[in-house]
């Protein structure tokens, strides 16, 4: 922390370190060590697994031990990188994610800032039904609004079709993989936009009035203030949620797989996280299956690369 | 200009509430549909309020045999012994990267950050094989153990921002005043970090407590059914001729909720100012 | 924290209350401790008593039947029978996971029939050749057994089968003044007039090719055909193509489904105010649909129930391309004995009970085609539509018992050919399509 910027990093921090007995030296790695061993004992032998069978051709006679796997060095890479379904896929969830942490980001900032205008029982009506929401677990979530956009007799179809003009009774919103996706969107923001809404909120109760007040003296106008004074104070806030709103969003799997569930399955449907599911488990190809998860993972670290490098960078 | 404030205070008001029932909408259509009966609910006009309604859904779905109890016990089980765990190793880890330089710390860093990129649904073949050749199948520790590395390095992460918020110089003035280290830790650091445990708890809880995937795997028994597992049975089994019971399933999922909502309502405020504490700070 | 681990542990054990013994160091216990295996039935197992975890797909088998296996089986046996309904949406992943784990293994296990040959050819399942005569034999659905041997080697029997049928509505068919057809071209001809009139039409659901696939065969078409070394699918041949084109017609000109509806709603399509728009006359399901069908009414406890009734509900086998019985879709399940099991004297014992008499007859009396055809007679009598049931299974044919299949179940390819041709694409090419998917994935 004051180390200056010339010293290596890799030398201690103080130069009374020599003088420092040796527990002090072992103490961050006495405090590193519980959960890296927890790390290894719950991800070492996976991904280990993983990394190796993404090498070989390993299919339901192998899991059975009725046939020994086949090592085919870098054939499970090439299949898939040449593969136009994996590539649709990939793209697919990327779309899907841009979209969904977008459309987040903006009704959660959007949200918070109307919590701080709107008077203190209408925020609070507000941030209770926020929280009921936030509070669903994803299962249950899945199910409620499987009955809200049941083809049959759901309630949205019903309420939709009172628009004139609009008849939707017996619309099947998971028939189009665009409303598939879509429905999973809506979904995913209307679970995800209460723990934006509620953090940025309580950011902006972080900026003061008497600024603001200073500002508005000087002729400042709402928009002005919202760029000059609100956002850089919001904005660290908004970087992390933003972020995690990408990282989920990408990996997304339950919500998917739920509403397949409900309508239809296969790689019409799929995205990232189900299209890997279903070729390991379901086609029984888990060298392939690992092969798809391996290159996910490399080309999360590609996209994300600026940002960790930034990370690692302000750490020193 | 009094005025115009005002109304537009007022329109604000009206747009609020208007949002918030959207929100709130399918929470109150859950709530809503479980007290109504199955005939009530295969009509094809909707039943909007829950007059007259009944209690049989969840006379049905809390019948002993359906498991929810045990299925409850499971869940609150493994999530409680995740949680401790993945708490206590990542806020230490947090500590040690965030207070320390030392030999190998940029690697960790760095596999902290890469394995949160790891999509797991390859993995469960090994895990299964794993778990089973430790013979702690359908067992609280045997699913924890994975569910403790899964959720630890996001959490580190997380925490890693608080530890740092907190500046040394406190602990420093402390010391100087005659605590030892872990005394002016203990006085100074750690009830500045209560906002930041509670929120990187929460992100813990929920993702231990949605987890299906693995579960369904590593869960076959009857018996260690954790809830999701539990209410996503319920929807598949609970029909009539292959037409989904909606009240049984929504009084299942009401159900599944509701331990989740009181412990969101205890802790609430705490999270979100530790969520912009850690972020402002760190 | 070794404490504390080892609290929980206690806890889940004690939380676990019926966890099946199936860990070697359990079964040894049981062995030495419950030596009371002297009231057998059979006499011949003299095998001490073995705790057997039975899984069972979805809920197909009533609950009265579990009960008697159970209760049968402690009697027998002395040990204790765990049974676990899998749903059929975790039954591959269970399987795949449970089966080859000698210390987790379900001892007996269901498994859906197009899905045993997956299994049985990777040798997950016990070679039980020498049971076969003792089970049934050649009595057996030959099918069925075939689906689970591999060359002459048996290793999974049929547990029950189901075939489809077609189910209508007398009042309707009436209204528009149609009979019920006789050949599969008056299906059509029929439902399209009742729909032309605006009355009804048929439920015919895009994805739903478990039923629709009665028209490929019906044309003499196949799925995929096995030349003595490979499998290779069939889509594209002229007569099955000329049965899509049929099934296409019916689904563009009389469909009262959608697109991406599947057979999940088939069982009750025609009740009354079950589809909204225009209600559907003719659907098809297995025979125990009946017990969905009919006249609606709400019970005691709020509860919507169905109470068939002759005079406006009925059923028909559905007809040929030249009348007769067209070959349906044999549905149901095979039952077999894991490989992997630490208790096959328990586990044959239990496959002793299901194929006995007994059992056989109580799967008839609750509509369940018993694996047995000796019990096709009582079946077609005392099973609601069980003749027709019994007609429609003569001519049933399965999906292929190639290594292969359950991968294309679970992808869904089926599914996703009949929706495309539902949509209203072209036949002939689409099925060239569909055939290279499927022969990528058939041979395993």
């Amino acid at each position: 922390m004051t180390t200056p910027a010339m010293t290596p990093s890799r030398l201690d921090d103080s130069p009374a370190v020599s003088k420092k007995p040796l527990g002090k030296i072992l103490l961050p790695y006495l405090l590193v060590l519980p959960a890296l061993v927890a790390l290894l004992v719950g991800m070492g032998y996976p991904l280990g697994w993983q990394v190796f069978n993404s090498f070989r051709e390993y299919g339901l006679a192998a899991q059975f031990g009725t046939a020994s796997p086949e090592w085919v060095w870098f054939e499970n890479y090439t299949t898939l990188l040449s593969d136009g379904t994996f590539w649709f896929i990939l793209v697919k969830s990327i779309v899907f994610m841009a979209i969904t942490a977008s459309m987040t980001m903006i009704l959660g900032i959007g949200l918070a800032l109307l919590m701080k205008a709107v008077s203190r029982w209408a925020r609070l009506t507000l941030q209770i039904a926020m929280l009921l929401a936030w509070a669903m677990p994803i299962v249950a979530q899945m199910t409620v609004w499987g009955w809200l956009i049941d083809k049959r007799n759901g309630v949205i179809n019903y309420v939709l079709s009172w628009i004139p003009g609009v008849d939707l009774i017996g619309h099947d919103w998971l028939v189009n993989p665009i409303t598939f996706y879509g429905i999973g969107s809506t979904i995913i923001v209307w679970a995800s936009v209460p723990f934006v809404a509620l953090s940025v909120y309580a950011a902006l109760t972080q900026v003061s009035s008497e600024v603001k007040e200073a500002a508005s003296l000087d002729g400042a106008s709402g928009w002005q203030m919202l760029r000059r004074i609100t956002m850089p104070i919001i904005r660290p806030v908004i970087t992390i949620l933003f972020l995690l709103q990408l990282i989920w969003d990408l990996r997304v799997y339950a919500q998917i797989r739920l509403l397949q569930d409900f309508g239809a399955g296969g790689t019409k449907y799929d995205l990232l996280g189900t299209y890997i599911y279903s070729l390991g488990i379901g086609q029984n190809q888990f060298g392939l299956a690992s092969a798809a998860a391996m290159i996910v993972m490399f080309f999360t670290i590609g996209l994300s690369w600026y940002y960790v490098r930034q990370l690692l960078k302000e750490d020193n | 200009m009094n005025t115009k404030k005002t109304t537009g205070r007022r329109i604000g008001g009206i747009f609020a509430l208007l949002i918030a029932l959207v929100w709130v909408f399918p929470v109150y259509w859950m709530i809503n549909s479980s007290f109504l009966s199955s005939a009530t609910l295969a009509q094809l006009t909707p039943t909007w309020v829950p007059f007259g309604g009944t209690f049989n859904n969840y006379k049905t779905v809390m019948d002993p045999s359906s498991g929810f109890t045990s299925s409850l016990q499971m869940s609150v089980t493994i999530t409680l012994l995740s949680l401790l765990f993945c708490i206590v190793f990542a806020f230490l880890g947090a500590l040690a990267i965030s207070r320390f330089k030392f030999r190998g710390r940029k690697s960790f860093v760095v596999a902290i950050i890469v394995i949160q990129m790891l999509p797991a649904e390859a993995m469960f073949i090994a895990q299964y094989k794993m778990i089973s050749s430790l013979g702690l199948l359908n067992t609280v520790v045997g699913i924890s153990i994975i569910y403790i590395a899964t959720v630890i390095p996001f959490t580190l992460w997380m925490l890693r921002g608080f530890v740092a918020g907190v500046p040394a110089d406190l602990e420093e003035a402390a010391m100087v005043d005659g605590c030892t280290r872990f005394g002016a830790f203990m006085r100074v650091t750690f009830p500045l970090l209560a906002p930041g445990l509670v929120a990187s708890g929460v992100y813990a809880f929920i993702q231990v407590w949605n987890e299906f995937a693995l579960a369904s795997v590593l869960l076959t028994d009857e018996s260690s059914r954790t809830l999701p597992l539990w209410l996503r049975r319920l929807s598949e089994f609970s029909n009539v001729g292959g037409y989904p019971n909606w009240g049984e399933v929504m009084a299942g999922s009401v159900l599944v909720a509701v331990p989740v909502i009181i412990f969101f309502l205890i802790v609430q405020g705490r999270m979100t100012q530790g969520m912009v504490g850690g972020a402002v700070k760190g | 924290m070794k404490k504390m681990t080892r609290g929980i542990a206690a806890f889940a054990a004690a939380s676990a209350v019926v966890l099946a013994g199936c860990s070697s160091s359990e079964g040894e216990t049981d062995e030495t401790t419950s030596p009371d295996a002297t009231n057998t039935a059979g006499g011949e197992a003299t095998a001490a008593a073995q705790d057997v975890k039975l899984w069972l797909m979805g809920t197909d088998t009533p609950d009265e039947l579990i009960q008697y296996l159970k209760d049968t089986y402690a009697a027998d046996n002395g040990g204790t029978l765990t049974v676990e309904q899998i749903g059929w949406g975790d039954a591959i992943s269970s399987l795949t996971t449970s089966l080859p784990d000698s210390a987790n293994t379900p001892d007996v296990t269901e498994v859906g029939n197009t899905q045993a040959a997956t299994f049985t050819t990777v040798g997950a399942f016990m070679d039980i050749t020498d049971m076969y005569e003792e089970l049934g034999g050649d009595d057996l659905l030959q099918g069925f057994v075939e689906a689970g041997s591999v060359g002459d080697t048996v290793y999974a029997l049929p547990y029950y089968f189901g075939s489809r049928m077609v189910w209508y509505r007398k009042d309707l068919y009436a209204e528009g003044g149609v009979d019920v057809p006789t050949t599969l071209a008056e299906v059509t001809e029929v439902n399209a007039s009742l729909k032309e009139q605006e009355i009804a039409g048929a439920y015919v659901p895009g994805q739903d090719w478990r039923d629709g696939i009665s028209w490929i065969f019906a044309n003499g078409g196949d799925i995929a055909t096995f030349d003595g070394s490979q499998w290779a699918s069939a889509l594209s041949s002229d007569e099955s193509v000329e049965g899509m084109k049929q099934w296409q017609e019916l689904f563009t000109t009389a469909s009262v489904a959608s697109v991406t509806d599947d057979d999940s709603s088939a069982y009750q399509a025609i009740n009354d105010d079950f589809l909204p728009g225009l209600p559907a006359a003719t659907t098809m399901a297995p025979n125990w649909a009946f017990w969905s069908l009919g006249d609606l009414s709400e019970n005691d406890e709020g509860e919507q129930v169905a109470t068939w009734n002759d005079e406006t509900f009925g059923a028909y086998v559905l007809p040929g391309v030249d009348g007769g019985v067209a070959p349906v879709f044999a549905g149901g399940s095979n039952i077999g004995i894991s490989a992997a099991t630490q208790n096959v004297e328990g586990a044959k014992q239990l496959m002793q009970i299901i194929f006995s008499d007994d059992y056989q007859l109580m799967l008839a009396e609750n509509g369940l085609g018993p694996a047995n055809t000796t019990f096709g007679e009582t079946y077609a009598e005392v099973a609601a539509m069980g003749d027709l049931s019994l007609q429609a299974a003569e001519s049933a044919k399965l999906t292929p018992a190639a290594p292969g299949w359950a991968s294309i179940e679970e992808q869904q390819i089926l599914e996703q050919y009949f929706a495309a041709v539902a949509e209203g694409g072209d036949v002939a090419s689409l099925a060239v399509e569909y055939d290279e998917k499927i022969n990528s994935l058939i041979n395993g």
